[in-house]
Parts: C-alpha cells; sequence; structure tokens
C-alpha cells in the first residue's frame, strides 16, 4: 500500500478524565486525575465494577474491572463515581470533530480511540510534528490528555499508543520493531488474550519477537488461521484500510447482570426478551440478518455456560429470534438461580436478498412489517412508547442491554 | 476571584449575529437579599469546548455595593443556563 501514515489516538483513562474535565467545567474544585478515583457501576444493581482510575488509584494497586468493595478495601478514601454515558458520547463526538480537521479519513475504533490517516494531511511536516500540534489542540480545547501511536498501518499505530502514558507521542516504524515491539511480553500483542497467552507460553513463547520468529506453519498447525494473523502482527503486517464508514459487525449482542437472583422461567424469559427485543432491533436498523443464534447465562456461583444454535434461514424477526432463543435457553438451563443473561446474533448478511425456503414459517411478512412498525413508534416516541404486555408489573425493564443507542463499544478487529 | 459556579436567572441580549450580550442578573448570596445587577462593560468573551460542552465565557464589570467589580460569567449553551462563574 505504499508508506501510509497511520496515527492511533486513545484518550487516557477516558471516563475518567471526561468527568474530571467536565466538574472543573463546572466549578468543581478538585481535578479527580490527581486524587485516588474510579468511574464505577452501580453496586445496588450488581453493577458495581471499576471501569477507569485515576493515575493515584492504579498506584494503589486498583485495576479496571476489579469490584468496588475490593477497591475500597485498597483504599478507603476513594472516591467512586457513577459512569454518565451521555457525556462520554459528547466528549467522544467533540474529539472527532477536531480530528476530522487533520483528515476525512477517520476511523472511530471505539468510544475513546480511533485511527486517523494523515498520509495526505502531512505536507512536509514530520509525522511527530502534527501528533505533538494534535495532542496539544486537544489538551487545550478539549482539556483532557491523548497518546498518540504513529506508523505506517493500523496495528503497529495501535501498538505504539500503548507504549507509555499518560500524554505521550510514540512510533514504531519497520525500522524499529526489533528495539521496541519485539522484547514486549506476548500478551501485548493485539489479539492474543486470556487464552491465547497462556498457549503461547506453553509453547514456550514469551515474547512478541519469539512469536515473530516462530515458523508460521507451526503456528497455523496450532492455531489455525489465527496462527498465521498473529506472525503477521508479530512481524508488524497489517494492510487493513482507515475506514470512515466503519465495518460491517461480525455479531451483534446483548447481555445484562441481573439485581437479583432469577430462579423461575417467567422472569428468566423476560430478560431473554428484552435483551432479544435491543438486539433485534439493531439488527434491523443495521440492515442485516442473522443466522445464528446465541444464549448465555452466569449462574449464582459465577459459572458461564453458553448455547447456540444455527437457524435454516437467516432472521432479523424478534419472534422468529425469540422463540429459538427460549428453546435453547430451556435445553441447557438446569433451573439453578442465574445472575446473568445474554443473547448473541452472528452469520450475519445482509436484509435485502435471502433464499427464502419451504421450510419458512407462516405470515413472515407480516411479522416482519409488525417490527418494522414497532420500531417506527419508538424511533419516533421513544423506547418506551410500545412494550409487551407480559411486561407490565413484572418490575423487569421492556428493553435492555447494551449502554445506549449507538453507543461506539470496543470492536475485535481492526 | 473565587469559584461559585452559582446558577442565576440572566437577561441578556442577542443581536442578528447570534452574538449575545449579558444585560443584568439577580445574584441571591447566602443569607442575603436577592440583588439586582447591571452589567457595566464586557471586557472579554471567549468560547471554551471543555470535555466537549461548549459554554461561552464573559469577563465582566459591574458596581456591586457601590464597589467596581471584575468577576466571570459563563453561558452554557446546550441548557442555556447562565452561572456566575468567579468573583
Amino acid at each position: 500500500m505504499g508508506n501510509r501514515i497511520i496515527m492511533h489516538i486513545d484518550v487516557n483513562s477516558a471516563y475518567l478524565s471526561w468527568e474530571a474535565v467536565w466538574r472543573l467545567q463546572h466549578g468543581g474544585e478538585i481535578d479527580l486525575r490527581e486524587i485516588p478515583s474510579v468511574i464505577g457501576g452501580h453496586e445496588e444493581s450488581r453493577h458495581g465494577i471499576v471501569l477507569a482510575k485515576s493515575i493515584p488509584a492504579k498506584k494503589i494497586g486498583i485495576q479496571t474491572g476489579e469490584v468496588l468493595w475490593q477497591a475500597r478495601s485498597k483504599c478507603p478514601d476513594l472516591t467512586v463515581i457513577h459512569p454518565n454515558y451521555e457525556l462520554y458520547m459528547q466528549c467522544s463526538e467533540a474529539l472527532m470533530e477536531l480530528l476530522r480537521r487533520y483528515s476525512p479519513l477517520l476511523e472511530r475504533y471505539s468510544v475513546d480511540e480511533c485511527f486517523l490517516d494523515v498520509t495526505g494531511s502531512l505536507g512536509k511536516r514530520p509525522p511527530v510534528d502534527l501528533a505533538l500540534e494534535i495532542s496539544r489542540r486537544v489538551r487545550e480545547e478539549l482539556g483532557f490528555t491523548v497518546n498518540i501511536g504513529i506508523s505506517y498501518n493500523k496495528l503497529l499505530a495501535k501498538m505504539a499508543s500503548e507504549l507509555e502514558k499518560p500524554n505521550k507521542v510514540h512510533t514504531i516504524f519497520p525500522r524499529e520493531i526489533p528495539e521496541k515491539l519485539w522484547p514486549l511480553p506476548v500478551k501485548e500483542l493485539f489479539m492474543v488474550g486470556r487464552r491465547t497467552g497462556p498457549k503461547l507460553h506453553r509453547l514456550n513463547i514469551f515474547t512478541i519477537g519469539q512469536l515473530a520468529k516462530a515458523d508460521p506453519r507451526f503456528l497455523t498447525e496450532h492455531f489455525k488461521s489465527f496462527g498465521k494473523m498473529l506472525w503477521r502482527y508479530a512481524n508488524g503486517i497489517d494492510d487493513s484500510p482507515v475506514n470512515p464508514w466503519g465495518t460491517v459487525p461480525k455479531g451483534i449482542g446483548n447481555s445484562l447482570t441481573t439485581p437479583y437472583d432469577v430462579d423461575n422461567k417467567r422472569e428468566a424469559f423476560l430478560f431473554l426478551l428484552s435483551l432479544t427485543e435491543t438486539a433485534a432491533s439493531r439488527l434491523r436498523r443495521a440492515g442485516l440478518m442473522a443466522r445464528v443464534v446465541s444464549v448465555s447465562i452466569r449462574r449464582k456461583d459465577l459459572s458461564f455456560s453458553s448455547h447456540q444454535r444455527r437457524l435454516f434461514s437467516p432472521t432479523n424477526i424478534t419472534e422468529v429470534l425469540f422463540k429459538n432463543i427460549k428453546t435453547l435457553f430451556l435445553e441447557f438451563w438446569g433451573k439453578e438461580p442465574l445472575r446473568h443473561f445474554g443473547v448473541a446474533f452472528s452469520e450475519l448478511c445482509n436484509d435485502q436478498f435471502y433464499q427464502v425456503s419451504v421450510f419458512d414459517e407462516e405470515r413472515l411478512s407480516r411479522k416482519k412489517a409488525l417490527d418494522l412498525s414497532i420500531d417506527g413508534i419508538r424511533g419516533r416516541y421513544g423506547n418506551t412508547s410500545l412494550v409487551r404486555g407480559s411486561f407490565i408489573n413484572s418490575g423487569i425493564p421492556p428493553l435492555s442491554g447494551g449502554i445506549m443507542e449507538d453507543y461506539p463499544a470496543m470492536r475485535s478487529q481492526l | 476571584m473565587k469559584v461559585l459556579m452559582k446558577n442565576i436567572e440572566m437577561i441578556s441580549y442577542s443581536n442578528c449575529e447570534g452574538i449575545i450580550r449579558p444585560i443584568r442578573f439577580r445574584w441571591l448570596e447566602d443569607g442575603q437579599e436577592p440583588k439586582i445587577i447591571k452589567i457595566d462593560r464586557i471586557l472579554d468573551r471567549k468560547e471554551e469546548k471543555l470535555a466537549g460542552n461548549r459554554m461561552l465565557v464573559f469577563t465582566v464589570q459591574s458596581i456591586i455595593d457601590n464597589v467596581e467589580r471584575i468577576f466571570e460569567m459563563k453561558y452554557e449553551i446546550n441548557t442555556c443556563k447562565w452561572y456566575l462563574y468567579k468573583i
């Protein structure tokens, strides 16, 4: 692809920084970034985990994802603030708007990260100078700091931005790979998660450099096509373009942790229905249908199970999806108390054209029209303007899962 | 100046170009009678966009209790609220 110049911009402790700046703008005397503080969920509804932490909190040993009571035990004076997703969307939009002044080729990766292709915007200016200018403008105009990684492709730019934080600009150009990328632990490589890391360790691969020098056929043998991708990433090879229009999702799903343990079929179905309503509506809005339906649960003892099925025909009709979800759920639920439900739809395809089968359910077109009418009414008058009768007096929200409409969740692909 | 960030009632003027000018406001200090303060001069105006939240910041001068004072006011665009920021 020639020598592109790609930047990866990542807000430092986004949720916490954004809350800190908002408070200072509104007359707050304390900067949350300078005291032990975290953004945490609502403990009363059992969503009490650390979503973001300040540097002083990190130094005490508080980790993102840990439960709040554990964080408080490490720091009794910890300041805990509830998340404000509307504020985060506002901050994210302001950041993207500022960055678009430098290049129209901006791809939002999550609410606080994006890629920027500045190949055509540099002129004679060195990329590091441009990155420093961007960093300064974000800090002065919007009030928070970012890390910026620069390279010839998205992968290396992302890896670069994750080197020392906060408020830094880093490069990992190909000639710098042996010095900056290869010494890092293999779990730091993009796409190496909790399961892949230990598997690589068992193969005596502990650093990204060892992974890069491994035989790609050996990796393919152990990890199939994923192994080849890992080898390419370890060698800094990535051709994916910066796509301002985003990518088609591989799956759409929703999940929630219930405020109490659910031990009866009626309430379990209601929670699953509320998740299905939201996820199916997102499918239709994206113009997609799903062929694979999946249900997941987490029990009171925190053990996790999931079950999935491939449908004969792809669909995005709520009733059809929910019918399959109910069947799947009953197949593997042993009536034990549950605290978490999830539904997910994958093997997505375009809903414009699909092969109709003689096994299609009757009156599919009427059900589809009903769903579109419901979506239209909710879009115009609000999500709760029309709810299913079974939710009345149940205490269970009729639509749940996810954070808010169009909230940009992090993707797992570049 | 001390930061107050107190929500206040304001009468303002907007011209055809959309430029807003604060004119007078009602200030209720704790334990005191409400005061109507007329803004005599606008010394500086700027826009800030911290956390993506647009606010117009005015540095103004008024006579309060026979004393000429300089203070800062903020107008939050998305909520249309005025604040006595620093005095």
